[in-house]
């Protein structure tokens, strides 16, 4: 993707009188892969359903690929993949990225689930309902749920919650896989060790602004850890 | 379209495979045509017969309720009501995949009903089904479509099993009054009167649209 993935300006975002974003500035290049920190409450997961288009902001502007966020169109250009799964546990792992598929109206479907179930490692698993699933592997549905109508814009929030060791490797080998092809990633975590694997660059999130940007060599786990801690010094 | 079918092949094989809904509502309401029979003195009376029809959608609606407040229950496992939100196209969409699985769901279980309402009241349906069944799809129609709109509503409050019954029966009062007088005609007279049918359509028309237009602004989280 060339040009801007997600564009935001003034970007503000209550609940009630409750601020949770206060005025978010943002440009993130196509085929960027950018990690959002933050402690809890900083409004990290707002701005990513902002983006994926399942809330409204308050006030300010914010588009994906130049499509206004929340749009038909607009939605159309995001995968998203929370701690949530969003499976449907009486339907099978073929059967729900059938569903995903023809919600977004993906073109010879069939083929595109059986690729996505065999890149998952679940093709053994197909016909099995995704409620018998464990976590790892419903994480794994879930990402090829997310991928099945080929989105520009992949939005993760903390996809690593809840999965033991051997299974948040698997995640992150396959979010490196990703990193490969022209997607904008934009990543959720509280796991610092995780960020250098998966992204580019970092941005620290704090009461709702953004108060660091990260790049380069300082992603790596000492480096970020010790900005990290700088940035939210005092925080709650 | 795509959408609707999609939601509506996903909830009528998710239902299916569990049948949670379908059993609940079924075991439900006889229990309460049961509860009817004997709580009426002298059982099954001319009198009781022509008081019949209104205790029938009683039981249609508290079937409809537990249903409807499980529509939309399921959806939150896993936050899987996200995938709906997430499509590609106006939510209205969603909102008639989901009516018209609550609508058929909620028709089996009437099905049912009307047969054991039969047993026990000694109704008679001969000669009338197809008039029946019309007036009962016209009012589940209303049913349906309030109720999955504020089942969608309720499911993210604190008391969405109290909220649902709250918000959803005082705008069906007049499909529930229409339905009910249509059918009395019909057990009684043997024809449905004019004015309830066109009660019924208008109703279901506004409720149907007006889901439609405002289940976007439901789905947003």
């Amino acid at each position: 993707m060339t040009g801007m993935a997600i564009h935001a300006k003034g970007l503000e975002k209550r609940f009630g009188r409750n601020p949770a974003l206060r005025g978010i500035d943002l440009s993130i290049p196509g085929g960027s892969r950018v990690a959002l920190l933050g402690p809890n409450g900083a409004g990290k997961s707002t701005l990513l359903r902002l983006v994926a288009g399942l809330s409204r902001p308050t006030s300010g502007h914010l588009s994906i690929a130049g499509l206004g966020a929340g749009k038909p169109a607009a939605r159309q250009k995001v995968g998203l993949i929370a701690h949530e799964t969003f499976l449907y546990p009486h339907l099978t792992a073929r059967e729900n990225l059938l569903f995903a598929g023809r919600l977004l109206g993906v073109p010879e479907l069939g083929a595109r689930v059986d690729k996505l179930l065999e890149e998952a490692d679940l093709r053994h698993v197909a016909n099995r309902t995704a409620g018998s699933f464990s976590r790892g592997m419903a994480q794994r549905l879930s990402i090829a749920r997310a991928l099945v109508h080929d989105p520009a814009v992949l939005l993760l929030d903390e996809p690593f919650s809840g999965l033991d060791g051997r299974a948040s490797a698997k995640l992150a080998e396959r979010l490196s896989e990703l990193r490969q092809d022209d997607r904008t990633l934009l990543i959720v975590t509280h796991d610092l060790s995780r960020v250098a694997q998966v992204a580019d660059s970092a941005l620290i999130l704090l009461n709702g602004r953004i108060a660091r940007e990260i790049r380069g060599a300082a992603l790596t786990s000492e480096s970020l850890e010790t900005l990290y801690a700088e940035s939210t010094e005092g925080s709650p | 379209m795509r959408v609707l079918a999609a939601v509506l092949w996903k909830d009528l094989v998710s239902e299916w495979r569990s049948r949670e809904r379908v059993v609940a509502m079924l075991v439900f309401s006889l229990l309460v045509v049961v509860v009817f029979h004997f709580a009426l003195p002298g059982g099954a009376t001319a009198r009781n017969a022509s008081q019949a029809p209104g205790l029938l959608w009683v039981a249609y609606v508290f079937a409809a309720l537990l249903g409807l407040n499980r529509a939309f229950s399921i959806e939150l496992e896993n936050d899987a009501i996200s995938v709906l939100a997430l499509a590609p196209v106006d939510r209205g969409w969603v909102f008639l995949g989901k009516f018209l699985a609550n609508f058929l769901i909620l028709g089996a279980v009437q099905i049912v009903v009307a047969v054991v309402f039969a047993v026990f009241f000694q109704l008679d349906f001969s000669g009338i089904v197809p008039q029946f069944a019309g007036i009962v799809a016209l009012g589940s129609a209303g049913l349906c479509s309030v109720g999955t709109f504020f089942s969608a509503m309720a499911v993210r409050t604190r008391f969405r099993e109290v909220m649902l019954p709250l918000l959803m029966i005082p705008p069906l009062l007049p499909v529930l009054a229409a339905a009910v007088e249509a059918t009395v005609g019909l057990f009684t007279e043997g024809k449905v009167p004019p004015g309830s049918l066109q009660l019924l359509l208008v109703a279901d028309g506004i409720y149907c649209i007006a889901s439609f237009i405002l289940f976007d602004y439901v789905l947003d989280g």
